[in-house]
């Protein structure tokens, strides 16, 4: 009753500056006052970027209050699903692409944009990116950023081996030897974590299956054992031709991200597979003098698709219990599309998904990123088989890399992971994603 | 006159060590102060505490924060958390305590077994159940739900310790008090709390200290960035998709850290008599 009557407000208010002649008329019924919460994590330049453009959104429509209620990355999933769990959540949330699975298995967690389509400009996003969003044909979340991990080297150190950056997965095998004989034996060309391995190794089979690794339908591994044989057996052989460091000498600088790992900081590490999102903070840290650059992207002879994981880098949705939809949606819209905010983010998070952004910071003169130049890579690599977000499901990595560290840290054979992780991962995709919930269920 | 040499020279080694091993067990903490006062880009190049360029860029802007208020009202708003919380454990804490000592209630070996197994219980099981209620309630963004729980002596470990604090305690005390025509309640406030100050001490301490960390439970029941504690602004400019300002974050814990460092001297000397009792008296 309550929100009909503001709802009438607002639709009366509009009309009133739409029709300057009622304005006198409706000039007694501005605007109820609107009280949204908006949720979001990041660092120090994220929530400046989105104080202000809340200020700016709070001074073009004056009726909508709009509270952030933002914390650090820790934390964060865990305070959503508890206010998720008690009805409490903000109206409008900052999610990652793997909580849909988590918060909307059947579609009604968040909102459907789709039906807030005359507020959210859609056309600014291309089928891709309304794609990754749609749950059950609901429009969930739009990404405000898409990445993949491709393959950065650092110029520097490769230069001083007297070779150039890899092109080919051949080269790559062959830096490694190369890198230990003129180097040294603590240099190499690749600093992967067991996070990052692990994407490469899909990477590496999705290249030979040209399909998705986890098949959502079917409940488990669109591999053969021989697939994930293969998986571990790329990283044997990563490891025995020097490409990577053994588990135990990576593990001796400590768990640590790899803008803080001493090897990466000095250039004995030349090389990382990574966001192209976040590869911003990883240059920034480097010792004075050393040059990343995006290298072509490693593809195996005769491969019909990359294996790329594209997928967004974070989403914007709706609560789908706000009491002021409409409100929600014009703030999205303004997060996602107007120059101001666009240009309050810039490519910290990324090259935004919307066109008119992208546009926004081409004419504005943004300078170029490796993470942008890394996503037109990405635009021109056949990227058709997707893949699902179980994933990123926290089980489904974690049995993946406990069977790599096993193999890493030579408790299991390269054959004995390559059938473990067929048959291990297997169960618990099979555990993991439940079967269908009907998408009509009222 | 070689034995008082000798003597000496033991006395300079043990020195010696006890020194080395101090420096080794507080080199993160100097660390943490020398990192406070590096320009961001130096702190992982060095493993030495010693700033090359000096700078107060850290505490300059890590004090002003990247959000609307500047640190100070964290500082404030992790007291108005903190204070209330560390008065209302104690008293529950001493009142519960002296009950399972001094009085035979029926069933008192079950509650009592009750109540150490709520120290064993994981806190995260009780998270979704107590933020319906106090939801329910209409506590949820104000700082009730974090210090409240804490006035039903709810912290086990808390009880149990003063409990076996009042063991080692003459019983005779109490009955002279007794006879002097004290009732029960006077009997604990002359007579027990004055000689149990140690263990309320070490009490008052430890809630200060766990207080000070806790990070979940502001986490969940707080969602106004104007009332968060500490705990939470020092996460907040620690992202995973951003290079972070670890030189603010040092600089802001070294001064977060200060009123527990400052309070722990000042109550050090209660505070080790607290924890140890019992451990050779029976």
């Amino acid at each position: 009753m309550n929100i009909e009557r503001r709802l009438l407000l607002a639709a009366l208010a509009a009309c009133s500056t739409a029709l300057p002649a009622m304005t006198l008329a409706a000039a007694h019924a501005a605007p109820a006052e609107v009280q949204l919460r908006m949720s979001w994590w990041g660092g120090n330049e994220v929530h400046r970027a989105y104080l202000a453009s809340i200020r700016r959104f709070e001074a073009k429509y004056p009726h909508i209050k709009v509270k952030g209620e933002y914390t650090g990355w820790v934390g964060h999933l865990e305070r959503l699903t508890t206010q998720i769990a008690g009805g409490t959540a903000p109206d409008v949330m900052q999610v990652n692409w793997n909580w849909l699975v988590l918060f909307s298995r059947d579609g009604r967690g968040f909102y459907d944009l789709n039906a807030l389509r005359d507020r959210v400009d859609l056309t600014q996003f291309d089928a891709d990116a309304r794609d990754v969003g749609t749950v059950h044909g609901r429009l969930n979340a739009l990404p405000v950023t898409m990445t993949a991990r491709v393959f950065y080297f650092n110029a520097t150190t490769f230069a001083k081996a007297g070779i150039p950056v890899p092109s080919s997965w051949e080269d790559l095998f062959a830096a490694g030897p190369i890198f230990r004989d003129r180097l040294g034996p603590d240099y190499y060309p690749l600093a992967l974590n067991f996070l990052d391995l692990l994407a490469l190794c899909r990477s590496w089979v999705v290249q030979h299956t040209a399909a998705p690794l986890v098949d959502e339908a079917r409940r488990e591994l669109n591999a053969t054992a021989a697939d994930t044989a293969e998986m571990a057996a790329l990283y044997a052989r990563l490891v025995k031709e020097h490409v990577i460091a053994p588990a135990p000498e990576r593990a001796s600088y400590g768990n640590v991200a790899e803008q803080e790992l001493r090897p990466w900081i000095t250039g004995r590490y030349a090389g990382l597979y990574y966001w192209t999102s976040a590869i911003g903070k990883l240059t920034e840290t480097l010792e004075p003098g050393q040059k990343i650059v995006l290298a072509p992207y490693l593809m195996r002879p005769g491969a019909r698709d990359a294996g790329l994981f594209y997928r967004p880098g974070m989403m914007l949705a709706i609560n789908s219990k706000t009491a002021h939809p409409r409100e929600a949606a014009l703030l999205l819209d303004f997060l996602f599309n107007d120059p101001f905010a666009v240009e309050a983010f810039g490519l910290q998070r990324g090259l935004p998904v919307s066109k008119v952004a992208v546009a926004t910071l081409q004419a504005r003169g943004v300078q170029r990123t490796l993470g942008w130049d890394g996503n037109e890579q990405v635009a021109r690599l056949p990227h058709r088989a997707g893949e699902s977000g179980y994933f990123e499901h926290p089980r489904v990595r974690d049995g993946f890399i406990d069977i790599l560290e096993a193999q890493g840290f030579g408790e299991i054979s390269a054959a004995e992971s390559g059938q473990r992780m067929h048959a291990d991962v297997n169960r618990i995709l099979e555990r993991v994603i439940r079967p269908d919930v009907p998408p009509d269920r009222g | 006159m070689s034995s008082r040499e000798s003597a000496g020279f033991q006395l300079r080694l043990r020195y010696a060590v006890l020194i080395g091993v101090g420096f080794v067990m507080l080199y993160p903490l100097l660390w943490m102060i020398g990192g406070a006062f590096r320009p961001n880009h130096e702190i992982f190049n060095s493993i030495g505490f010693i700033p090359r360029e000096p700078t107060f860029e850290g505490f300059t802007k890590g004090w002003r924060t990247s959000t609307e208020y500047t640190f100070a009202t964290y500082l404030l708003n992790t007291f108005a958390i903190i204070v209330p919380k560390v008065i209302v454990t104690v008293i529950s804490s001493v009142l519960v305590a002296f009950g399972f000592a001094r009085f035979n209630v029926p069933g008192k070996r079950l509650l009592f077994a009750l109540l150490i197994a709520t120290i064993l219980l994981p806190k995260s099981v009780l998270l979704v159940p107590q933020y319906l209620m106090f939801r329910e309630f209409g506590w949820l963004d104000t700082f009730l739900p974090l210090y409240v729980p804490s006035a039903f002596a709810t912290e086990g470990f808390f009880v149990f310790m003063i409990i076996q604090f009042m063991r080692t305690l003459p019983a005779e005390m109490e009955e002279a008090a007794v006879m002097d025509g004290c009732n029960s309640f006077q009997v604990l406030t002359h007579v027990v709390v004055p000689v149990i100050l140690p263990a309320i001490i070490s009490v008052a301490l430890f809630q200060f200290m766990w207080s000070m960390n806790d990070f979940l439970s502001p986490l969940i029941y707080l969602s106004s960035v104007e009332k968060y504690p500490v705990a939470l602004a020092l996460k907040l400019s620690i992202d995973v998709t951003e290079a972070t300002s670890w030189n603010q974050i040092l600089a802001m814990s070294t001064i977060a850290l200060a009123p527990s460092l400052i309070l722990f001297f000042a109550a050090q000397k209660y505070f080790v008599e607290g924890i140890t009792v019992g451990s050779v008296k029976g």
